[in-house]
């Protein structure tokens, strides 16, 4: 029974995370790429983007704390947040990533930092979205359930 | 001045009215002209917006060019006034300077004469007194003595002196001599009666008073001579004689006689006399007589001369010159004038005037002018000069002199009329004038006319620049907003493109779901439906904008035209079917069979055109011809060589029917070919022709509701077409529908030879009965086979059918008796041997399986009636998509295997009559009915070919096409591996070319070769059984039946139709299949075909005799005719010795067949990839250059579930080292390959996979990026001839950024984030060659 609460309570998550647009179908193909194999990907995946994307959004605010912005160095950090991003499927990080990038290419200074905060609050979102995803799948093992498949 | 400073001012007033008058004539021009276009505005309502802000613009443009008219017309009016009153006032100032001058020195000339005149007189008045006065003292002395004593002697002596004197002078009026004593004597002279008089007096009392005459008393008051008596006598006046008697007159009546009072204090006296007898005053001068001794004054002499010669003399004067002249005296008396008028008055005695009584009234006029202007305070030396005196109403000049004689001071005055002097001039002067300001007012009249014309040349080229600017501003907005429409659309259907594409996805995979219940199924089909037709919708309007924003690129590759059409016109009648609509596909022969450009844009054009064909018919037909510009296009001629060519080479190319049509074209040759896309539905009308290719354009817009659409279609079609350097136009047709025509400018394909192969069947003198329902394809058909040289007949019921085959088989009978005639009737074509190969069967029957009554089981009795001609005739059957699977069955049943899919048209025809001839050479060697697998080989083909094209075009007709489910389903999965597998290979230019041609051919091969491979499995698993030896090469075959287990069905129905002849003639069959499979080698190139013959050559001697050998040599040699061994086969056929040796050979070929599949390992895995449970990307070994660990993460774990061993590396150094690594292995193994073992434990980690086969490369990475880590990696290769496979994956989706990747040396380009199936696929096109 509680499995099967869980289960429900995991598809909703799952379902409201996609309809918002924080995850896309990048993450589906990472789900499906856990297996016997490898039990722990996503997880593995997930905390590398954490880490990741927490040194390049301090990295980001120190650069723009600047007087002289460094508009090359903030691109490549944005960059690279927006590539781990896609890569993990975080859609709407991503989305503000691109927007991001023209700022920086318009050196827009108070744009960057307007867009800064949009970025990490998308990361927040996604953060705890994915937080809370694994924690549910954890206790759905952890109950003896298994995880059900997204289609 | 004045009146100069008035005249302009005058003239400016008609100027300012004339400028008034221009100023409301231009006002009412312009609005005139405003008010034009507000007119227009009422009209054309939906520009009135754009009107207004032009009127407002006009007329603010009147205003100012009407300001601008104005302003240049005043200056020129201000100039030309200007230049007029300068001229006139200084010519005016000058002539009047010069001319007063002269007019002065006139005045004071005519005056300063009468002065002098008078002056004249004066003196001589003077000189004469003077004279007398000396004469007189004279006397006197001389007779002082005897004076007491004779006075009268001295009397008559001073009475002669004088007279001499008077005498003398003519001019006297009179001369008197007054004595002390009171005697006086006078000379008087009357000019009027021109009589002289002697005038004396006779003392009475002259004792008395002589003696106080002599005693000083001459002082005696004057008026003592009272008491004298005054005599006159008249004297002759030129002698002097007495003439008459003396008269006693009054005293002093006739003259004023000079007393001594007058001289008193000695000096002369002057004044102005007047007497009774003169008209005129009279000058008087007195003086004394003095004693000589005494001094004492003794007498006074008195001159008297009249004023009136002066008078004359003015008067003399004025007449010559005009005006008037006065003299007076200081106190105002005239004296003289140049007029008549009386100078004295009579009123009481006779008195001098004074001027300004003075009877003249000019004269008396101006002398109160003076008056008043001076009064009498004159000038010291009393000259004026008053010019423009108005006396009377005339004006004039008045100067008066002042000549200051002692005790007679004189003012002369001299009146000239101002015109005398002045007249001419002014007259001139205003004549000028009149002249001056009439040509300025002509000059400033023509001024304003050329000002109006100049600025109205202006003002309209200033209206229509406005105009223009206005008109260039409205276009500007206009493109500007159709340019933004263009990109809203392209992006907004961007946007709904992606979730579209989501949404069907799932709702494929949904389908493919099992547990749907039916009812669910249904819905999610529709859905699907509907969202393909909204995503083409979406398609379509990208499409659009696109092609309008001009972003569309056409592609040019080679493609086969004539199957795209093909696959079409298969597609549509599916559908047309239901429609009760033929589609027909015609496309003429000489239509190049490979075109370059795009392929899946053409498509697109004919699908929208017959799409809307279909909409709008609801029975008929719908005809797609094609054909070719005929201008640059003969290969009629060609064609027939090409026969005869054929017909010489018969008997060496018995088999093959197809003679190679070559045609030249230049390279990058266009070529220009011609569609028609007819349909027999409701038209269009004419007036809409040309409006039905606008967008949203329709030609009756109440279709909509019927038929749906947006309109966009033809205008897609239309923006296709021209941009393929075409035109399409709706044309005129007979009957009811529309008839589209179109041509399309399409590229050659670059070997400049093209091979259209035709097929010659006429040496085969085929009869086609063709017994189709639809009309239209019927005739066409019929025509085009008539062409090739078939007779035909056409059916289009069940009961024509039966008629003909009843007629035609009775004739047939005859026929075999009395053939030529019949044949020449047909066609005269030289047959030779091939006739008796055919056995009479020579008929073919193409029976549209809707003839039969399909409603009941009618059908079974039918097929049973045309069952007794089979014999007789072949038959190949159409088969409709909704064609029961029970018909299917029964036809299979009774041997009919030549079946095949609606619509019928020349690729389908050929492969129907390829397999006639075939099967009836096979029929002519066995001699029998048996099934002949190549029969079904070619059921299978064009089942097939069906099905390819089918998915080819578009992925979403798999709802259309709902075959036979499951079969359907796993045809449509196959051929969509068919594609993935094919794709990369055709982006590959670069690929060797014998091994495209090899890896293109195979797959293709595979699905001919696949129920002969069933067949053969069948063959190998019955043969099994006898020999034992064969069972490993099964086993491995098994192991491909397995792999192609999808066929299953396809399987069992071979089983069950062909099991039973092929257990009694295992042999035939098997040699049928070895047959098959030399006639499937054909295809291949030469290389293969030689490989499998060595194989033959070097397996068969150690199994077969010497004659087996001889006939594999002639199997060799004689591959292009392998009739021949047909032939042999027929022998061999006599020996079940030998049948049993080739049924191992057979499986030898197969075996060997089974290598040459392994040749192509590759294909086979690609093939299988997208089969659960497979590792497609096993055994390679892929080197990942990321630096991101998430994704590094993510790609490593993606390529190891497809089985793949991953190096990842963090940068591009790393990268590049791993590569270098690699390299130094690998020429290690080179050099020592012997201690290869040692070489690869001393490696490093890295080194262990020593031979990567592909290269993962991000673009961005710290230390060295992909681009130049490329770059690097490709340095190190270049000595050493390896490639490997460079594969970007980058976040950059521009086509720039693949460029740029493909141009550092990589090989091909991923997107991220990573789609795994896409990354399988390129991984593996790239891996491929490696192999």
């Amino acid at each position: 029974m509680e499995v099967a609460c869980l289960q429900r309570r995991f598809i909703d998550l799952t379902a409201t995370i996609f309809q918002q647009e924080i995850l896309d179908s990048q993450f589906t193909q990472l789900q499906q790429l856990q297996d016997e194999s490898s039990p722990n990907f996503i997880h593995e995946v997930v905390s590398l983007f954490f880490q990741e994307a927490e040194k390049l959004l301090n990295e980001l605010s120190k650069a723009l704390d600047q007087q002289i912005v460094d508009f090359k160095k903030v691109d490549a950090h944005v960059h690279r947040l927006k590539g781990s991003s896609a890569s993990i499927g975080a859609r709407r990080v991503k989305d503000v990533c691109i927007a991001f990038r023209s700022c920086c290419e318009e050196n827009n200074k108070d744009g960057c930092i307007q867009h800064l905060q949009q970025v990490n609050q998308e990361y927040y979102l996604v953060k705890s979205n994915l937080e809370d995803l694994l924690k549910l799948e954890k206790q759905i093992l952890a109950s003896g359930g298994s995880i059900p498949t997204m289609k | 001045m004045a009146g100069a400073h008035q005249t302009p001012s005058a003239m400016m007033k008609p100027l300012a009215k004339l400028f008034k008058k221009l100023q409301t004539f231009i006002k009412c021009t312009e609005n005139r002209t405003s008010i034009l276009p507000q007119k227009k505005i009422i009209h054309g309502q939906p520009e009135e917006e754009e009107f207004n802000y032009q009127t407002t613009r006009c007329l603010s443009s009147y205003y100012s060019i009407f300001v601008a008219r104005l302003a240049i017309m005043v200056m020129l009016a201000i100039l030309i006034g200007m230049l007029t009153m300068l001229t006139w006032h200084f010519t005016k100032v000058y002539t009047m300077n010069s001319i007063n001058s002269l007019a002065y020195g006139l005045r004071y000339e005519l005056l300063q004469r009468p002065i002098l005149r008078v002056w004249n007189i004066l003196n001589s008045t003077v000189e004469i007194t003077m004279a007398q006065v000396k004469l007189s003292e004279y006397v006197i002395s001389h007779y002082e003595k005897p004076l007491s004593q004779e006075p009268a002697e001295l009397h008559q002596m001073m009475r002669d002196v004088t007279w001499a004197l008077f005498s003398s002078r003519t001019a006297l009026d009179a001369i008197t001599i007054s004595y002390r004593n009171g005697f006086v004597q006078a000379f008087h002279r009357d000019h009027r009666s021109n009589t002289t008089f002697y005038i004396y007096c006779e003392l009475v009392n002259s004792s008395v008073n002589q003696g106080k005459a002599h005693h000083g008393h001459i002082h005696k008051p004057r008026d003592r001579p009272a008491s004298a008596i005054w005599y006159r006598e008249r004297l002759d006046p030129v002698t002097g004689e007495k003439k008459g008697d003396r008269r006693q007159i009054p005293p002093d009546d006739l003259i004023k006689i000079a007393g001594l009072a007058e001289v008193q204090d000695g000096a002369a006296s002057w004044r102005v006399a007047v007497s009774k007898f003169t008209d005129s005053p009279l000058l008087s001068a007195a003086l004394p007589v003095r004693h000589p001794s005494g001094g004492s004054i003794v007498a006074a002499v008195g001159v008297t001369t009249a004023l009136k010669s002066v008078g004359q003399l003015m008067k003399e004067l004025v007449d010559f010159h005009s005006g008037y002249m006065y003299l007076t005296s200081l106190e105002g008396y005239v004296l003289a004038t140049s007029t008549d008028a009386p100078l004295l008055r009579n009123t009481t005695g006779r008195k001098l005037m004074m001027a300004t009584d003075f009877e003249d009234h000019i004269i008396r006029s101006g002398a109160e002018w003076l008056q008043r202007a001076y009064g009498n305070k004159f000038p010291i030396n009393h000259e004026v000069h008053a010019e423009n005196v108005l006396l009377g109403n005339q004006r004039y000049y008045i100067d008066s002199f002042f000549l200051n004689l002692t005790r007679l001071p004189l003012v002369g005055v001299i009146i000239i009329p101002r015109k005398y002097i002045l007249g001419k001039v002014d007259q001139i002067g205003f004549t000028t004038l009149v002249i001056l300001i009439s040509a300025s007012i002509c000059f400033l009249a023509i001024g304003c006319v050329c000002i109006l014309i100049l600025t109205s040349g202006v003002s309209k080229a200033m209206k229509l620049r406005a105009e223009l600017i206005s008109q260039l501003d409205a276009r500007r907005r206009a493109e500007a907003s159709s340019n933004y429409k263009s990109q809203f659309l392209a992006n907004m259907s961007h946007e709904l493109r992606t979730p579209m594409a989501a949404v069907i996805g799932l709702l494929d995979i949904l389908i493919y779901d099992d547990c749907l219940t039916n009812e669910q199924f249904a819905t999610v089909t529709q859905i699907r439906k509907c969202s393909t037709a909204l995503l083409r919708l979406l398609n379509n309007i990208l499409d659009l904008s696109k092609v309008e924003s001009g972003k569309l690129v056409l592609e040019e590759a080679e493609f086969d035209l004539g199957r795209e059409l093909e696959g079409l016109v298969d597609m549509f009648s599916v559908q047309c079917i239901n429609h009760n609509v033929e589609t027909i596909l015609d496309l003429s022969d000489d239509m190049p069979k490979v075109v370059r450009g795009d392929s899946a844009r053409i498509v697109q054009i004919f699908t929208n055109l017959i799409s809307n064909s279909i909409k709008f018919t609801s029975e008929g037909h719908i005809i797609l011809r094609g054909w070719c510009d005929g201008s640059n296009h003969s290969s009629r001629p060609e064609c027939s060589e090409a026969q005869k060519m054929s017909q010489c080479a018969l008997r060496n190319r018995s088999k093959q029917h197809e003679s190679i049509v070559k045609k030249e074209y230049q390279k990058n040759d266009k070529i220009t070919l011609w569609f028609e896309v007819e349909d027999t539905g409701c038209g269009i009308d004419p007036s809409k022709w040309e409006s039905v290719f606008e967008s949203f354009e329709q030609a009756d817009p109440s279709t909509t509701r019927m038929h749906g659409g947006t309109g966009l279609g033809l205008c897609i079609v239309r923006n296709l077409v021209n941009k393929m350097g075409g035109e399409i136009n709706v044309v005129k047709k007979d009957g009811q529908g529309t008839l589209m025509q179109l041509s399309l400018l399409l590229g050659m394909p670059e070997d400049c030879t093209v091979n259209s192969f035709q097929t010659e069947f006429g040496k085969y003198s085929l009869k086609v009965l063709l017994a189709l329902h639809g009309k239209q394809s019927r005739s066409i058909m019929s025509q085009w086979l008539r062409e090739k040289g078939f007779f035909t007949w056409e059916a289009s019921e069940w009961n024509g059918l039966t008629q003909i085959l009843q007629q035609v088989f009775q004739e047939n009978m005859q026929w075999s008796t009395s053939e030529p005639i019949n044949l020449s009737r047909i066609r005269v074509v030289p047959r030779e041997n091939s006739i008796h190969k055919m056995g009479g069967l020579d008929i073919l029957i193409v029976v549209d399986i809707s003839l039969l009554d399909q409603s009941t089981n009618i059908w079974k009795q039918q097929l049973i009636f045309l069952d007794q001609y089979r014999g007789k005739a072949k038959f190949a059957w159409m088969l409709s998509h909704d064609t029961s699977n029970a018909i299917k069955v029964e036809l299979r049943r009774k041997g009919h295997f030549l079946m095949i899919n609606k619509p019928l048209y020349k690729t389908k025809m050929t492969n129907i009559l390829h397999a006639i001839v075939n099967e009836g050479n096979f029929e002519n060697e066995k001699g029998s009915n048996q099934l002949n697998s190549s029969m079904d080989e070619d059921l299978h083909e064009s089942h097939d070919l069906d099905s390819i094209h089918f998915d080819a075009i578009s992925s979403d007709v798999s709802d259309i096409s709902d075959m036979d489910n499951r079969d359907s389903k796993i045809n449509t999965f196959y051929s969509e591996e068919e594609i993935t597998e094919r794709n990369p290979e055709s982006h590959q230019p670069s690929y060797s070319n014998s091994q495209k041609i090899s890896t293109q051919r195979v797959p293709l091969d595979k699905i001919i070769k696949k129920p002969n491979i069933l067949l053969e499995t069948e063959n190998l698993i019955n043969m099994s059984k006898d020999f034992t030896e064969t069972d490993k090469h099964g086993g491995i075959i098994m192991d491909y039946s397995c792999r192609y287990g999808y066929n299953k069905d396809n399987k069992k129905n071979m089983i069950s139709s062909i099991t039973d002849n092929l257990q009694d003639i295992k042999p035939q069959a098997v040699v049928g299949n070895e047959d098959a499979f030399l006639k499937l080698n054909q295809p291949h190139d030469g290389g293969e075909s030689v490989i499998e013959q060595e194989y033959q050559w070097n397996v068969k001697p150690t199994l077969y005799n010497k004659g087996d050998i001889k006939q594999k040599m002639i199997a060799k040699t004689s591959m292009a005719s392998p009739g021949n061994t047909h032939a042999e086969g027929m022998e061999k056929q006599l020996s079940t010795e030998r049948s049993v040796e080739l049924a191992y050979r057979g499986s030898r070929l197969l075996e060997n067949q089974d290598m040459h599949y392994s040749v192509h390992k590759n294909d086979c895995v690609a093939l299988s990839s997208l089969v659960p449970d497979q590792n497609p990307l096993g055994g390679l070994c892929i080197l990942l250059a990321e630096d991101n660990p998430i994704l590094q993460r993510v790609a490593t774990t993606m390529l190891e579930k497809k089985g793949a061993k991953v190096i990842a590396v963090g940068d591009g150094m790393q990268a590049v080292d791993a590569i270098k690594c690699m390299l130094c292995a690998e020429e290690n193994k080179r050099q020592n390959s012997t201690h290869q073992d040692d070489v690869a434990e001393g490696l490093s980690e890295l080194q262990k996979y020593t031979s990567f086969d592909l290269v993962l490369m991000d673009c961005q990475m710290p230390k060295l990026d992909g681009y130049e880590a490329t770059k690097t990696i490709r340095n190190i290769e270049a000595g050493t001839g390896l490639h490997i496979p460079i594969v970007a994956v980058t976040a950059h989706a521009m086509s720039s950024d693949e460029a740029k990747c493909l141009e550092v040396g990589m090989d091909a380009y991923l997107t991220k984030p990573i789609d795994s199936k896409l990354m399988v696929s390129t991984i593996l096109s790239l891996t491929k060659r490696d192999v």
